[in-house]
């Protein structure tokens, strides 16, 4: 049984950092590096092997309603896939570019927990279990945001820890009601027990949830915290936070939730819709006029969850797909588009756009990669984003909804123009600079390769006869809603 | 037509543009030239047997595709032809990548018969655009890179919204772009022809999406304008306006007379914005708005002779425009400039490129016997004609339409006045020690001079006669043929020539001419006080009402482009005041929004 390694791992990863690195880094790497490679090939091998299926594992021998178990499906494993590439190549980035911080073994430490606690949200099939494991990735966020030391880093940082502090309270009063009302805390329990209950209090709960996980997800209204943790971090770790927290704690949950234990109701359906649009637009449209490439970079993450809002809101096997396939690729491109920033922070020291200028032929690897990244973010072919983005438009046609289609359209379009903008004035600017003293080295540059490789292959997904092989599972997951509490027992009830 | 031998016309450029790569640039060279040769002759033999009837799912070739197809090669196998020689050292490599590339780009367009596949190679010959835009050297190559990647990028989006809406009912496997004849009653008719005319106007470089056309022409490499925005972009533009009109929609008479204005006040408002500039890239570049405008016109009429004249005049402006370009680039290249004021008495240096753009300046203003004149005309009275069937207001409607074409020729032939002067006549001092052209670029320009020249002359037997009927046949339109039977280029020709001969025997019965130096207030002239030719027409930005206009288009309130990112800017910088970085305000948007949903949860549930 694999599912436990995936949290066990990586935190004993960090607790041998703790415990044997020293005062060098060295070790702090080799061991994260061995720690995020093994989850990667577990997380390949269960996809390839155990995609259709869905098993539980009893901790510690309990059963469930007794004990807490975790469930592996294909979506948790696409996850987990997605979570692991992207922590590898985050790694990767790590290693010239928190050196050239400070060499600090506690920054591995830290994203070994950070890890640990997004893979716990994602294996486990306890919703108490999920909050505690929500708390570690957050704690070692906070504090990861804070790395730098700078008064704007704790800044944000604190701001982050007020909010997220605040939604978690929310998400423990939702937690706590569904407990008083249902007695268990399994979520297939969940599911079986609620439609039994008064349809209010059910209503309720989920609203609760909604705003809990929403401002994980950084959804509008709930994203203000998202700008000045995710630019203030380091690269790397911006990257783990808008490419892949995000969806761990946030998407991944209101999926988890909405569709396999709340079942698909249609008025928080056509909810996620209104909030997927709206973030869409309010999002670009705050990115489109920043000047700090990272701050523009997090401000798109938002209008990017939103696509996938909305795709779930859809509601439509087409929709889902849409969804899974832009989280997927969002992970990808964004991750990368913050390598990029991050290197260029780290040879140039600004993230001004203004003050960046000519840097495609100072820096060819990453003005390339930034510019796959760029293309892929704003939806132009061949790359990821214009094929989940075209999915989305279809299905939201094809499922009766033009105005949403249109946002989405319109949102790609401003999309486009802010991109553009960053090529324009990050890489193609007027200023010249000389010969810098730091220049990225082989593994950052690796690191950004891997993922603008992604991001031209990532578009075969689409292709069908792949499809049914990587998407097609996680798709019928979510759409299978509430027949996850048969799976999960494991027998037909 | 085998499916298969449509393949070679995407993967053996794709495949080349890879193995440039890794070529030295002069194989490089050799290998695009010759693939060029093969896709053209390829083309050549596809055009008798091209038909729907035996093609795949996803890719087909029927008339219009084919004749499409065909140019499209002719024109991309001259412009490499010019480029073989004098394409910037640092850019050459990634050029001639991105030369066969760009062609590869362009036939999976015109081949893609799925509608999947024609969203990727439209969104694909975008990108290709865009790189090539970067590849530009003056200060504002970047903002014009930008510039129009947002707005040929953003055409895209509505690319894709307008073909969803059109089939987007169906399964994915049957996204056929033929016979699809979307009735006006349909559900979002509007949405979906409004949304692929955005497309299709932005590529060809209409009105009001043309803007990005005068700063790509101004800044990119110029074999590169000459390929895109001159060649084949217009293609692909009006291909697809093209099929709206005949195959994926059913047009009502006011849809068709909108698109026709929205083609004539194409054709006024950027002649008139040629007529004031003083860089020769940039004119070339409002000229290229301008006579889309004429296809526009004529395909959007419905009307069978000005649709196959618009289809005629596409053809005619590739040549006549790259032309045109490819001779500015020679100038360019010699001289190191392309402002008028730089330029002048380049006619002595430089006859042969004098006589190719002189050929061009003739087509492009509509002077018989050149192909311009002919594609003109038979938009002209294909137009009379559908106005003699209207009601009366949309006949008065039409008739003004008409009449600013005609006035849009006409300021045309005079802005090629000023090109001609500025570029070739005059005096300057400082360009008498500039060589003609290298021979392959002479070359380019003169192939596309001579053409300019056969399709102006056997404009009936030849390309009316052998291209566009079986085209306006196919399209199902074959009253257009009963126009060609009266149309006589020679006698029209002969009509000129006998006024041309008067106007000639009249300057010598009265002929008082006398050569002197010039001189100023008793001394030789300074050349500062040379007529440069770019100040001409200097007197239409100050007429009464247009001086206005003129202000207005200069504080670009005509730009789209500026407008909306103006819009966008602001309502951004609104948002951003609701942000201000106050933990307070922040935690009671979360408040707020759990109010919100408190609400709706207990009004909806």
């Amino acid at each position: 049984m694999i599912l436990p390694y995936f949290v066990l791992l990586p935190l004993l990863a960090a607790f041998l950092i703790a415990l044997l690195a020293g005062k060098k880094d060295d070790w702090a790497i080799a061991l994260s590096f061995m720690a995020t490679l093994s989850i990667l090939a577990l997380s390949v091998f269960g996809f390839i092997t155990m995609r259709e299926q869905t098993f539980t594992y009893a901790m510690s021998g309990w059963n469930i309603p007794i004990g807490i178990c975790l469930v592996q499906d294909a979506l948790s494993l696409f996850m987990l896939f997605m979570i692991s590439l992207i922590a590898l190549t985050s790694l990767c980035f790590s290693v010239q570019y928190i050196r050239h911080l400070a060499q600090d073994w506690k920054y591995y430490a830290l994203f070994m927990l950070l890890l640990t606690g997004m893979n716990g949200v994602v294996v486990t099939g306890d919703l108490f279990n999920l909050y505690v494991f929500m708390e570690i990735a957050l704690i070692a966020a906070f504090a990861l945001v804070a790395y730098g030391c700078r008064a704007e880093e704790y800044e944000a940082s604190f701001k982050y820890a007020i909010m997220g502090g605040f939604s978690s309270s929310v998400i423990l009063i939702a937690i706590a009601l569904t407990y008083s009302s249902t007695s268990t805390l399994t979520l297939a329990g969940i599911a079986q027990a609620l439609p039994g209950l008064d349809q209010r209090l059910v209503m309720w709960i989920a609203a609760l949830f909604l705003v809990g996980f929403g401002l994980k997800a950084a959804a509008i209204p709930f994203h203000t915290w998202l700008p000045d943790a995710h630019s203030s971090a380091p690269a790397p770790i911006s990257s783990m936070l808008s490419g892949v927290l995000i969806k761990a704690l946030g998407i991944y949950v209101l999926i988890r939730l909405f569709y396999n234990v709340f079942n698909a109701p249609p008025l928080f359906m056509n909810l996620l819709l209104i909030i997927g649009s709206v973030s869409i637009m309010l999002g670009v449209f705050l990115a489109i006029g920043q000047w700090d490439l990272k701050r523009l970079l997090a401000y798109h993450s938002i209008s990017q969850i939103g696509y996938i809002l909305l795709g779930l809101g859809l509601a439509t096997p087409l929709g889902i797909l849409g969804a899974v396939f832009h989280l997927f690729n969002h992970a990808i491109f964004k991750s990368l588009l913050f390598y990029g920033a991050g290197a260029v922070e780290m040879v140039l020291g600004t993230r001004n756009l203004k003050k960046m200028g000519k840097l495609a032929h100072l820096l060819p690897i990453t003005a390339g990669t930034n510019m796959v990244a760029s293309l892929s973010i704003s939806g132009i072919p061949p790359f990821n984003g214009f094929f989940s983005k075209l999915i989305l438009i279809i299905a939201a046609i094809q499922a009766g909804h033009p105005v949403y289609a249109f946002w989405a359209i319109l949102g790609s379009l401003l999309t486009l123009a802010s991109f553009m903008k960053v090529q324009r004035y990050g890489f193609y600017g007027e200023v010249e600079h000389q010969k810098p003293n730091i220049m990225p080295g082989k593994l950052i540059h690796a690191a950004m390769l891997i993922l603008a490789v992604i991001c031209l292959l990532s578009s075969l997904f689409i292709v069908p006869g792949i499809r049914e092989h990587t998407l097609d599972p996680v798709v019928d997951v979510i759409n299978n809603k509430i027949h996850y509490i048969e799976l999960v027992y494991g027998r037909a009830l | 037509m085998e499916p298969s031998a449509l393949l070679t016309f995407l993967f053996l450029p794709a495949a080349v543009a890879v193995i440039n790569l890794f070529l030295p640039v002069r194989a490089a060279k050799a290998l695009t030239l010759l693939t060029l040769l093969y896709l053209l002759y390829c083309a050549i033999t596809l055009w008798p047997s091209a038909s729907l009837g035996s093609s795949s799912v996803y890719l087909g070739v029927d008339r219009l595709a084919a004749f499409v197809l065909l140019f499209a090669q002719i024109l991309s196998t001259v412009i490499l032809l010019f480029s073989l020689k004098g394409v910037r050292r640092d850019i050459e490599r990634f050029f001639f990548v991105l030369f066969p590339l760009t062609v590869a780009f362009c036939n999976g367009v015109l081949l893609s018969r799925h509608a999947l596949l024609f969203l990727i190679f439209w969104g694909l010959s975008g990108v290709s655009l865009y790189l090539f835009a970067l590849l530009g050297k003056d200060a504002e190559a970047s903002a014009a890179a930008k510039k129009t990647f947002i707005i040929i990028g953003g055409s895209d989006v509505f690319l894709i919204l307008g073909l969803v809406l059109l089939i987007g009912s169906r399964p994915v496997d049957l996204w056929w772009l033929d016979k699809l004849n979307l009735r006006p009653e349909a559900p979002l008719y509007w949405l979906a022809f409004v949304s692929l005319l955005i497309a299709s106007l932005a590529k060809a470089g209409g009105f009001p999406l043309h803007t990005w056309v005068p700063d790509f022409s101004k800044s990119s490499p110029i074999e590169s304008v000459a390929l895109l925005p001159a060649s084949l972009d217009k293609l692909l533009g009006i291909f697809l306006l093209a099929r709206m009109m005949t195959s994926l929609f059913v047009v009502g008479l006011t849809v068709k007379m909108i698109v026709v204005s929205i083609g004539a006040f194409t054709i006024i408002s950027a002649v008139m914005m040629a007529l004031s500039q003083h860089n020769g890239r940039r004119m070339l570049g409002y000229h290229a708005v301008s006579q889309v405008g004429y296809m526009i016109m004529g395909v959007g009429s419905g009307n069978p002779l000005a649709f196959a004249g618009g289809l005629f005049h596409m053809i005619n402006h590739t040549i006549y425009k790259s032309n045109l370009f490819l001779s500015l680039g020679s100038v360019e290249k010699q001289t190191g400039s392309s402002e008028f004021d730089d330029l002048g008495g380049l006619a002595k240096s430089m006859p042969l490129t004098f006589i190719m753009a002189l050929v061009g300046a003739l087509a492009i203003s509509g002077i018989p016997p050149f192909n311009g004149f002919f594609s003109k005309w038979m938009i002209y009275q294909g137009l009379l004609e559908t106005a003699k069937t209207l009601p009366v207001g949309y006949q008065l409607w039409m008739l003004i339409c008409l009449i600013l074409a005609i006035f849009g020729s006409a300021l045309t032939l005079a802005s090629f006045v000023k090109f001609l002067h500025a570029v070739f006549l005059g005096r300057n001092p400082g360009t008498h020690k500039v060589r003609e052209a290298p021979i392959n670029q002479w070359l380019a320009t003169g192939i596309l001079a001579i053409l300019c020249a056969i399709f102006g002359l056997f404009a009936v037997a030849l390309p009316l006669k052998k291209l566009i009927v079986p085209v306006m046949v196919d399209l199902g339109m074959p009253e257009a043929m009963q126009f060609i039977g009266f149309f006589h280029p020679l006698l029209l020709l002969g009509l000129f020539a006998v006024v041309f001969g008067l106007g000639i025997l009249l300057y010598f019965l009265v002929r008082t001419v006398r050569y002197d130096d010039v001189y100023l207030g008793g001394q030789p002239a300074d050349p500062r006080f040379r007529i440069t030719g770019s100040d001409f027409y200097r007197e239409v930005r100050e007429m009464p009402v247009l001086n206005k206009i003129f202000a207005a288009a200069d504080k670009k309130y005509c730009d789209v482009y500026e407008m909306g990112s103006k819009g966008t800017f602001a309502f951004s910088g609104w948002l951003q005041k609701l942000h201000p970085g106050l933990l307070p305000l922040y935690i009671l948007y979360i408040f707020l929004g759990l109010l919100i949903l408190g609400l709706v949860i207990n009004i909806g549930g």
